[in-house]
């Protein structure tokens, strides 16, 4: 029974992680870049809708609202600055250090919103649910239903509309698009739109299940979204839902067996079995063998 | 119907166009012959825009083509299988098709559908792959996909670049009775090749590059009677 109700407790929490992970997939599948203020966009996003939630005062609605419009704005800002202007094959490393020095910037802006270093963060009030013996906390439900349809529309947009096979298509031969006429102009700044809305969801989610927010929030979700890609394959979008999956799983579990010191060093032993298994991770080994680009433009 | 005057293209300091002018006529097919280096492919390059030309002039059909980008091109009806296929290896050979159509606006659905219903007809191998990966078909199945992929955009001319490279010699006959299918369809095509026993069975007009340079341009027979030609290319004397 402790192993389901774990279980269950593990795949709520692996679903918010599976749209960190989902969000830093869909940025480096796509784009082939590494956006490392992803975390600090995401603080910068709660700090936003805590800071305007005494002024707009909408409650828990106001502060879903406002973290994920805050973040995608982030997130597109971070595109516009450090990404669109080294676009080229080339300007991946300018770029990813161009972004870091962003991740210092949000921080800063966010610190300033947020003086405080513990901030309570209010969640959607569902009542919560007995199966039996097995308890499911009604907003980690919620979080989870979320989570799954986010995922659902991702899926749709990318292979049943034209800009999703744009989109796709630019990913994986950008000369050959252009070629063709089916380059998309701003394909950068939609992609990070797009991983800015998932990751604004998952910021919510989280800080929301928690009840808090520190300034360590930031890093601690580039952590978790990195771990998510880099487990379930990296640039996969499947694999980083599983990944997402498997690392809530892993960490509930280790946490209950072992006790919640140990739960963090499961994890980064995972993550180095991986590394040293299948350097590409679960999905992401046929991707990384096809695509010679990806490891020249990385 | 294509007619290309006096181009120069150059990468930096070094031009690999010298002033090359032809002409490749309705319904016809044109090839262009010549050695590595020669700059063929950077001729196709410029006509279908990914490069842009230093001087000189692109005209179909009576339209300006002259440094007009690789969409705009494609939509005034010029279209390229690129040397090595080019395929997108992740997409399906359905959706690589689909891809060809990106030029075609969304109220013509109808008809793109159609027409993947009509490449079906004439690439068979492609129907029995739809949904596979196109990474995964071989290189001649590949360049199959990428010649109905450019027919999808609905061409007058379709530009082919060395058809035969890398492709088995039964593979490459099978390509070749294509090109002549299509051409028997009413499709212009100027094609480049460096195999040139190949391009004699489906060309009608022969253009020889060399050193960014027409050398020598005629009909299959004056080809035939060249003598250095014969040498070079044709083998033996």
């Amino acid at each position: 029974m402790d192993m389901l109700q774990t279980s269950i407790d593990g795949l709520m929490i692996g679903s918010t992680y599976a749209l960190l992970g989902l969000s830093f997939a869909l940025v480096f599948g796509i784009m082939r870049r590494i956006n490392l203020a992803f975390g600090a966009c995401l603080l910068f996003g709660a700090s936003l809708a805590i800071y305007l939630e005494p002024i707009l005062g909408w409650g828990a609605w106001g502060l879903f609202f406002v973290t994920i419009v805050g973040v995608a704005l982030a997130s597109a800002y971070v595109e516009r600055l450090c990404f669109a202007p080294h676009s080229k094959r080339h300007g991946a490393v300018t770029a990813m250090i161009a972004s870091f020095a962003v991740w210092m910037q949000l921080d800063e802006i966010s610190s300033q919103l947020l003086p405080q270093r513990t901030h309570a963060f209010q969640g959607i009030e569902v009542p919560n649910l007995w199966w039996g013996e097995v308890f499911v906390r009604g907003d980690q439900l919620l979080h989870f239903v979320i989570a799954l349809v986010s995922i659902l529309v991702l899926y749709l947009l990318l292979y049943k509309t034209r800009l999703g096979l744009l989109i796709r298509a630019t990913a994986d031969s950008p000369e050959t698009a252009h070629l063709l006429g089916a380059r998309v102009p701003w394909l950068g700044f939609i992609i990070f739109l797009l991983a800015g809305i998932l990751g604004g969801l998952a910021a919510f989610m989280i800080l929301s299940a928690d009840g808090y927010v520190t300034p360590l929030f930031g890093l601690w979700s580039t952590f978790k979204g990195l771990i998510a890609m880099i487990i379930g394959g990296v640039g996969s979008l499947t694999g980083a839902v599983i990944g997402g999956l498997i690392l809530g799983l892993v960490e509930t579990h280790a946490g209950a067996v072992l006790g919640a010191e140990f739960r963090d060093m499961v994890t980064f032993g995972l993550v180095f079995l991986v590394l040293i298994i299948r350097p590409g991770g679960l999905m992401g080994v046929k991707i990384y063998r096809t695509d010679s680009l990806a490891q020249e433009r990385v | 119907m294509l007619s290309v005057n006096n181009l120069v293209t150059s990468y930096g300091l070094i031009k690999a166009l010298k002033g090359v002018s032809l002409e490749a006529k309705k319904g016809a097919v044109t090839c262009i012959l010549g050695p590595n280096g020669a700059g063929k492919t950077t001729l196709m390059f410029t006509l279908a825009g990914i490069l842009a030309p230093d001087t000189g002039t692109v005209s179909l059909l009576d339209q300006n083509l002259t440094g007009l980008g690789a969409p705009k091109i494609l939509r005034k009806g010029l279209a390229l299988v690129p040397e090595n296929r080019l395929v997108f290896p992740d997409l399906s050979v359905y959706e690589n098709l689909l891809a060809g159509a990106f030029t075609q606006s969304r109220a013509m659905a109808a008809q793109v559908s159609d027409d993947i219903d009509k490449m079906y007809d004439r690439f068979p191998i492609l129907k029995a792959r739809h949904d596979q990966p196109a990474g995964n078909l071989s290189g001649g199945e590949q360049q199959m996909l990428a010649l109905a992929r450019a027919l999808m955009s609905r061409p007058s001319i379709l530009l082919m670049d060395e058809p035969s490279v890398g492709l088995s010699p039964l593979i490459v006959d099978e390509i070749f009775a294509i090109i002549k299918q299509l051409n028997e369809d009413g499709m212009s095509i100027l094609l480049v090749e460096q195999n040139a026993t190949k391009a004699l069975q489906v060309a009608d007009y022969f253009y020889l590059l060399d050193q960014g340079k027409v050398t020598f341009s005629g009909t299959p027979d004056q080809l035939k009677d060249d003598d250095i030609i014969k040498r070079a290319y044709l083998g033996g004397g």
